[in-house]
């Protein structure tokens, strides 16, 4: 029975390959999208559950409280990790650690400048890693070691064996290898090519050692002997600080591992929420890319009714049960599904490297893993008897009498329920219409929003190895004006770009008390804001007529919110000194472009800068400036490569979330229109053959092909505006709440919702044309015979 | 085996009755071979889906080998099909995605008979119809004569004590309708099975045993037929 049922099945498809083609293509498409969505979701879910105790392992955040909320964040001081192995009960593991940073490690002239985390013991401990050479119980204790992961051994080694053989760090140290790991994966949040000793670091930065319960410096994390011991170890934990330094106001909160990378927004202390909207958005978006799918084989298998019918009432009259008959439309969906299922792992497969690309993750499907095999036998049973249910039980309905008479309407009850089906379709499309338009939109807006400074011919070079010494900075700067290639150069102690150097400890006259304000600090060296080219409000910039040691500028956002009616000149206390402010300078963008700029303050330091600003001269050749630019601080700092960045790249990542999310949303919502309208080239072929005999006649009657046309396409484009007019709303609801995250946001206009009912008008009557056209031209004897 | 007591039928459109049949009644017995006869719209087709089953009576009482059919469920009305009802249609009516000897074996499958007893009965009766040659074609690949042997063909194999024949040889021409004809006559006279027919043509009524002659609804003439043919 059951092979009779497939073989029929199989010779049904055969012979009606333009359905079956859309059928599977329009499955497997869905499927395939799905599947990579979910693919990425669960790569997004497992961030960080790589480690076996992943569930009792936690990072330490400190709740800061400024008296109006509480700030968090992931930093703390060096001396909490030893505290709370010593006093917490139910600890097993705790390690600081540093946050990546890149280093320069060489094996003679071999070197490479990468991400390098310091940390101890413990630390291997809770995050076990593989080891494929070495031995973790010992690891990362001596001063002198470093730990390789595979690839960075590969680099520096090539094919030797790289166990006790010695690396330099920064030109520096010399360390001997002890242990090598295999590579991390992506969908790790600690991301380094090495591991350091703690101890090392410790070295490194002997002002460490005296820094204190207020020097947030490192990264803690722990591990509990089991979660029992959560409740009474979070209760301890919590109040750490006010034991250890009462005058904080600090907290110490447990947040587990596994959230980190999801859960990592806070507010007011608490976490809520974060990345994890997102995965859930494209965990919903793969199963309505499903469900079109789905509707559209639904909708493709009734329109086949009319053919099948006789089938059906044969059936019965030989002895067919009804059950029977679904479970041969049953079989007849799986069977499809299936065979869409092999076209998606074909898609899947082709398009996966370059999903990977655009999204930066390491998807990959995983054969081996019964759990993804599990997921598989799940979503096609799903698929299968969603796609079939509705055709099985329409078509196994039908009365063998009416059917077998010659057929009259049978099928004309099902229209309406198809015409529900495509309108839903559609819906759905044109809500990912306006969702793409209008994160395109957002982010255009937030990209040609002024940003303060004029971040085109503006380079910046690390300040590394012997460039961070005493007075080389200074040298640097008259060489690089005396080459006439760049016009102007100033040191800043942080990429202009990044985020981090941020503190509440300024205060000035009139600070309400409990007023703590959260300041960007930064350190800039003479002609920064000149070189960098913001506007100066008042007063003046740093600059080498003036000692300008104890000076500082503030931004106008500072002036703003400390009050101040006369800002230049006055004494204002950073820390435990006083400094003179001397000029204010108008906000610009360092951090997220999307938030309200913070308050800064800048401090004149010009050693011990991170990076040097160059503006380049616009008149020279950019590669003839780039070659003199690299001559000179390579004849500074001969041992290292030249770092150098365009501010303007940098701005660039700022964007990478919203384009991921852009992408992500042109790609599947092209997917979801393009499955619509298959779905809806199913419903046309349905009409088609449906109203064949109408037609046939207003053409003897004399209606011309134009007639015929916009007669057959009057009611798709209905159909396709009514899921306009539905989906505007839905649309808008979704716009508002996520533009909602944004400080700045472009307003809602009318365009993105112009565009979707244009876009899916025009995409819809293309699509309905094809069959239209087909069934106007036709000669009318051909359908009036048969009657 | 079939007594039909005052069938009515008829179709109520705004208010207006519009009859179909009218105090229909009749019997008959195991191994009769029954024409039903009359012009079009007489209600032939509708009487002969009333005896089939296919549609139900608006009154009227109808006793298929002594069992009440107007009370009957789904489930019974199925059993009744595989056992003991065959259809031959018109217009053949054959599956067009099985070969000729799969459509032979479908009822035998909702019988649920076992698979070498299906082999030996399908490649029985290929061969009483002569089609050994002809198993693993498709309808469509056959004269409109052959499908219709298939058909009766279908019909047959699972043994039924009654063939509800609609018009059997409406389609064909004169030669092919003969030799079906005699087809069922032989299938009455050998074996015993009743045959119920629809027909247009004298011809083929003079087959039969029986002619009952409707008009408008209404059975007008209920003849047996002298055996000359």
């Amino acid at each position: 029975m059951f092979r009779l049922n497939l073989k029929i099945a199989l010779r049904n498809l055969w012979k009606n390959k333009s359905f079956t083609l859309i059928n599977i293509g329009g499955l497997s498409i869905g499927l395939a999208s799905c599947m990579i969505l979910l693919l990425y979701v669960k790569y997004e879910w497992g961030y960080d559950k790589q480690f076996t105790n992943y569930k009792n392992t936690y990072i330490i955040y400190t709740n800061h409280d400024t008296g109006t909320d509480k700030t968090s964040y992931a930093w703390t001081p060096a001396l909490l990790a030893p505290e709370l192995k010593a006093k917490i009960p139910g600890v097993k593991y705790a390690s600081h650690s540093s946050y990546p940073e890149a280093h320069l490690i060489g094996n003679g002239e071999n070197s490479f400048k990468t991400n390098a985390v310091f940390a101890d013991n413990d630390f291997l401990k809770m995050l076990d890693y593989k080891f494929l050479q070495g031995n973790p119980d010992q690891a990362l204790q001596k001063v002198n070691t470093v730990i390789l992961t595979a690839t960075l051994a590969k680099r520096l080694f090539g094919n030797e064996d790289p166990i006790n053989r010695s690396v330099k760090l920064d030109n520096q140290d010399v360390l001997k290898v002890e242990a090598v790991i295999a590579d991390l994966p992506k969908n790790s949040s600690i991301q380094f090519e090495y591991l350091l000793p703690w101890v090392l670091f410790e070295n490194k930065n002997p002002w460490m050692k005296d820094a204190g319960w207020q020097a947030m410096i490192c990264l803690t994390m722990l591990q509990l002997d089991d979660e029992k011991t959560f409740g009474a170890a979070s209760q301890l934990i919590k109040s750490i600080y006010e034991r250890s330094d009462p005058k904080s106001g600090n907290e110490a909160l447990l947040h587990p591992l596994s959230k980190w990378h999801l859960y990592a927004d806070f507010q007011n202390g608490k976490s809520v929420g974060g990345k994890i909207s997102q995965v859930k958005t494209f965990f919903l978006l793969a199963f309505c890319i499903l469900l079109i799918a789905c509707v559209n084989f639904m909708n493709l298998s009734t329109a086949k009714s009319e053919k099948r019918a006789k089938e059906v009432g044969v059936r019965k009259v030989i002895g067919s049960t009804r059950k029977m008959l679904i479970a041969q439309f049953i079989v007849e969906s799986f069977l499809l599904t299936i065979l869409g299922l092999i076209l998606a792992f074909i898609l899947i497969e082709a398009s996966i490297p370059y999903f990977n690309q655009l999204l930066n993750t390491d998807l990959i499907i995983d054969y081996t893993d019964w759990t993804s095999w599990t997921a598989l036998m799940v979503l096609t049973l799903f698929t299968g008897l969603i796609a079939g249910s509705y055709p099985a039980f329409f078509l196994s309905s039908f009365e063998p009498v009416k059917v077998l008479k010659g057929f009259g309407k049978a099928g004309g009850s099902s229209l309406p329920v198809r015409k529900i089906l495509v309108v839903f379709q559609f819906v759905f499309a044109a809500c990912l219409i306006i969702c793409t338009t209008v994160i395109y939109q957002q982010i255009n807006y937030i990209k040609d929003k002024p940003i303060g400074y004029n971040k085109d011919n503006l380079m910046e070079i690390n300040l590394v190895g012997a460039l961070q010494g005493e007075g080389k900075f200074k040298l640097l700067k008259e060489q690089l004006l005396k080459t006439g290639s760049v016009t102007s150069v100033a040191s800043f102690s942080r990429s202009i770009n990044r985020m981090g150097q941020r503190a509440f400890n300024i205060s000035w006259p009139g600070k309400p008390k409990n007023g703590d304000i959260l300041f960007n600090y930064r350190f800039a060296g003479y002609d920064f804001i000149k070189t960098i080219d913001a506007g100066i409000i008042m007063g003046r910039d740093f600059s080498a007529n003036f000692n300008d040691e104890k000076n500082v500028l503030l931004n106008q956002t500072a002036v703003k919110v400390m009050g101040l009616k006369h800002p230049v000149g006055s004494m204002i206390k950073w820390g435990d000194g006083n400094v003179t402010i001397v000029g204010v300078v108008k906000d610009f963008v360092i951090e997220s472009p999307f938030e309200k700029t913070l308050p800064m303050i800048i401090g004149h330091n010009d050693n011990n800068s991170a990076v040097a600003v160059l503006r380049l001269s616009p008149d020279q050749n950019l590669s003839n400036s780039i070659a003199q630019i690299d001559a000179v601080v390579n004849g500074i700092n001969p041992g290292f490569p030249v770092e150098r960045k365009f501010v303007n790249d940098n701005f660039e990542e700022k964007f990478n979330n919203e384009k991921q999310l852009g992408i992500v949303a042109n790609w599947f919502g092209g997917f979801a229109i393009f499955i619509s309208c298959l779905g809806l080239l199913g419903l046309a072929l349905y009409m088609a053959e449906q109203r064949k005999k109408e037609i046939s006649i207003r053409k003897v009657l004399g209606a011309s092909n134009i007639n015929i046309l916009s007669l057959l396409n009057k009611d798709f484009i209905k159909l396709v505006a009514i899921a306009n007019l539905i989906a505007f709303p839905a649309a808008y609801v979704i716009v508002s709440k996520w533009l909602s995250n944004y400080d700045f946001r472009v307003p809602i206009t009318l365009i993105p919702f112009c565009a979707a009912l244009l876009i899916s008008l025009v995409i819809a009557s293309l699509t309905v044309s094809i069959q239209s056209v087909k069934v106007a031209k036709s000669n009318p004897v051909d359908a009036l015979k048969y009657e | 085996m079939i007594e039909l007591k005052n069938i009515e039928k008829y179709y109520a459109n705004k208010g207006v009755k519009s009859y179909i049949l009218r105090h229909v009644t009749a019997s008959i017995k195991q191994g009769e071979f029954v024409s039903i006869m009359g012009p079009s719209g007489a209600g032939k087709s509708t009487l002969l889906n009333i005896l089939g089953m296919l549609e139900e009576p608006t009154y009227g009482q109808y006793e298929f080998m002594g069992e009440d059919i107007t009370s009957l469920n789904e489930r019974k009305r199925i059993e009744l099909y595989r056992n003991h009802i065959g259809f031959v249609f018109q217009a053949y009516h054959l599956i067009d995605e099985m070969t000729v000897a799969e459509n032979i074996e479908a009822p035998l499958l909702y019988k649920k008979v076992s698979g070498a007893e299906r082999k030996s009965r399908v490649a029985d009766v290929l061969d009483r119809f002569n089609m050994v040659a002809k198993k693993d074609l498709f309808p469509n690949q056959l004269s409109g004569g052959q499908q219709q042997l298939v058909g009766i063909a279908r019909a047959l194999v699972a043994q039924p004590s009654v063939i509800l024949a609609d018009e059997p040889t409406g389609n064909l021409q004169s030669a092919q309708a003969l030799q079906i004809m005699d087809l069922f006559k032989k299938l009455n006279q050998e074996e015993g099975i009743t045959i119920i027919q629809v027909t247009h043509s004298e011809v083929n009524a003079g087959y039969g045993s029986r002619i009952l002659h409707l008009l408008d609804g209404v059975i007008k003439e209920d003849v047996t037929v002298e055996q000359t043919v």
